[in-house]
């Protein structure tokens, strides 16, 4: 049976489930309980204690770091740290002291990190400039992470499963938008490194990820209707990243426009569109495109806002512009 | 409760063993054998007052400075040396150099970033915490480390939380040549202690049973799961602050502390007391000398790790 949930509903589901199946597992954040209002650890509380749902001081470094030393004995944390703004805080915990350290001590002893960081990303709420960012291409720079960008309730349950389960650390993005969506009843997991065609097209290949799905989506069916035929490729988990469904993609179509919500430079469209020239150079038919905010720092008012963060106006012209080279 | 002589020979076996393994570390920096730099412990053995008392199943994180954390909780000189060699026998097959973890001996591993240990402290302590273990984890720092938010961030963590964790700031007086007063608002570090309402205590660092007696109390407080406590061990260290580096700190502010050397003040009191021979102590100086030696040699004879390792133990 399907149900109709939200991603935060969906994380909650996946975080209960596995607290139960593996008592190594538990959460750490700033203000999980008494919690208002609905988010992926409500509740848990009730059903787990004090102990394995730890509301944290506030302070990024103890919730990140803290969960780096337990995961370094034997627990499989989950650090809670709200908005990918805030865990900028912790970066020298995230990028060093959990992607790093596994190799840096060579494995020493079996030595494993198995850690989920939770971070929120994503504007279009007004949110300003520390409120707003994605800085998913920040954390896929650096060794040792892995990256999920669900765009779905459905592969927010199956990946936050898959990440717990992992043995090393991972990054969890969830954006702040993004409508209920069908998830079953029956427990399963979403694979790492296993992109999901979206939507089949034969003219233009568009990768995104997170909510820059959605506006794809919505930009591919507004194509539909002027006869450009747009295939969507959500690779759903950027590190380990699924390139050979988005090179295979690119050879149907010859064309590439890549999604993200992040700064434009370094970003993910410059990562992806550089793996696929290495590996299909001769299938392309036209410059890569890259849809993404212009290097500028996301603004508060409404109007500003839209002039600098991806629209479904301005994937329509990355992916016409494609088509007229 | 006061230690038996087999206990403060002990200690002193392995303030010795430290000193003799610092020592060949040194002349492997000299030697050009260590490709880095070694940032030499010596003048603060008294810490292993601290260190020897933890039992196999406790947690210790070090710092950047000296090798006595290992050698008092029983890692293997030979693969000590291999490491800071880059050699592929080293307990990281040379990827770490000075940044070794010895999760076999609760070892955690060593942060680039000064401070950065705080923190993985209370996640030991909460795992400790969560299954209900009374293990307690020692967390090393230096004066110049309590400047940073992550100490600050940690010490409130673990008081909140109750977590049994051990701070012990190892206060040599300088970070580089730089004295602490002109980085460090106040000359005890204990003194933070309040304001995370735990116990504080400066202690005479050079001093090893002074140490051990302060340990001790603060070890059986965390055991208990009554919280969290901070020593301050006052001490010096008498070499540079690398041993590539310049020492232009005040000669004679060294020779007062050669003067009052941990290994040899313990020495000196063992065999006061009796509990130790003129014999014993020059046969454990011996014996450490040796074995120091040998495990140099093997460093310098173990090969390099193949550069296809490079490619190896990112993930799990």
């Amino acid at each position: 049976m399907m149900r109709s949930i939200t991603t935060a509903q969906a994380m909650n589901e996946a975080l209960a489930e596995e607290m139960r199946r593996d008592p190594a597992v538990y959460v750490v954040g700033l203000g999980l309980y008494p919690s208002a209002g609905e988010s992926a650890t409500s509740g848990l509380v009730d059903e787990f204690g004090e102990l394995r749902v730890r509301s944290a001081p506030m302070s990024e470094t103890a919730i990140a770091g803290s969960a780096v030393g337990a995961a370094l004995v034997g627990m499989r944390p989950v650090a809670e740290l709200h908005l990918a703004d805030f865990a900028f805080n912790a970066l020298d915990e995230i990028l060093s002291k959990s992607g790093k350290w596994r190799y840096t001590h060579g494995g020493n002893d079996g030595m494993k990190l198995p850690i989920v960081f939770l971070e929120g990303i994503g504007g279009y709420v007004a949110g300003a400039s520390e409120h707003s960012q994605s800085p998913l291409a920040l954390y896929w720079h650096f060794p040792g992470l892995k990256i999920a960008v669900p765009a779905t309730p459905y592969d927010a349950k199956g990946l936050l499963k898959t990440a717990v389960r992992d043995d090393n650390p991972v990054m969890f993005f969830t954006h702040k938008l993004g409508a209920p969506g069908p998830v079953p009843d029956d427990e399963y997991v979403v694979p790492f490194g296993e992109a999901v065609v979206r939507r089949p097209g034969a003219d233009v290949t568009v990768v995104a990820t997170s909510y820059m799905v959605v506006l794809s989506m919505e930009a591919a069916a507004n194509l539909a209707d002027q006869g450009v035929d747009v295939e969507v490729i959500d690779p759903r988990t950027l590190e380990p990243l699924d390139i050979e469904t988005i090179v295979a993609s690119v050879v149907k179509t010859g064309r590439l426009v890549v999604v993200d919500e992040d700064t434009e430079r370094c970003g993910v469209g410059a990562e992806i569109g550089a793996q696929v020239m290495e590996r299909a150079f001769t299938a392309l038919r036209a410059p890569v495109g890259r849809v993404a905010n212009p290097n500028l720092p996301v603004p508060y008012s409404p109007p500003l806002e839209q002039a600098v963060l991806p629209s479904i106006t301005s994937i329509e012209t990355a992916i016409l512009a494609t088509l007229t080279n | 409760m006061t230690l038996t002589a087999v206990e403060k020979q002990a200690l002193y076996i392995a303030m010795v063993r430290s000193r003799a393994f610092e020592e060949a570390a040194g002349a492997l920096a000299a030697s050009g054998d260590i490709p880095a730099s070694w940032l030499s412990g010596i003048g603060q053995e008294g810490t292993l007052g601290a260190i020897v008392q933890l039992r196999a199943d406790d947690y210790l994180t070090i710092t950047h400075r000296g090798a006595y954390g290992f050698i008092g909780r029983g890692s293997d000189p030979r693969r000590l040396l291999a490491e800071l060699l880059g050699k592929k026998a080293g307990y990281c097959k040379g990827k770490g150099g000075r940044h070794i973890a010895d999760l076999e001996h609760g070892i955690l591993g060593k942060s680039g970033t000064v401070g950065g240990h705080a923190p993985l402290a209370i996640g030991v302590g909460t795992a400790i915490q969560n299954w209900g273990g009374d293990q307690v984890v020692l967390s090393l720092f230096g004066e110049g480390t309590s400047n940073r938010g992550t100490t600050h961030a940690s010490m409130n963590t673990a008081a909140v939380w109750q977590l049994p964790v051990v701070w012990v700031c190892e206060n040599n007086g300088y970070v580089g040549n730089v004295p602490a007063s002109v980085y460090t608002a106040t000359p005890d570090i204990a003194d933070m202690a309040a304001s995370y309402g735990m116990p504080g205590e400066v202690v005479d660092g050079n001093d090893a049973l002074a140490v051990h007696d302060a340990a001790r109390r603060a070890i059986v407080r965390a055991r208990s799961g009554s919280g969290p406590s901070l020593l301050e061990l006052k001490t010096y260290r008498i070499r540079p602050f690398a041993e590539s580096a310049t020492d232009v700190r005040d000669p004679a502010e060294a020779v007062a502390w050669r003067d009052r050397d941990p290994v040899a003040g313990l020495r000196d009191r063992l065999l006061e007391s009796g509990e130790l021979t003129l014999a014993d102590a020059e046969a454990v100086t011996a014996a450490a000398r040796e074995e120091m030696a040998a495990a140099a040699a093997y460093a310098r004879e173990s090969p390099f790790p193949d550069p296809a390792a490079a490619f190896e133990d990112l993930y799990a």
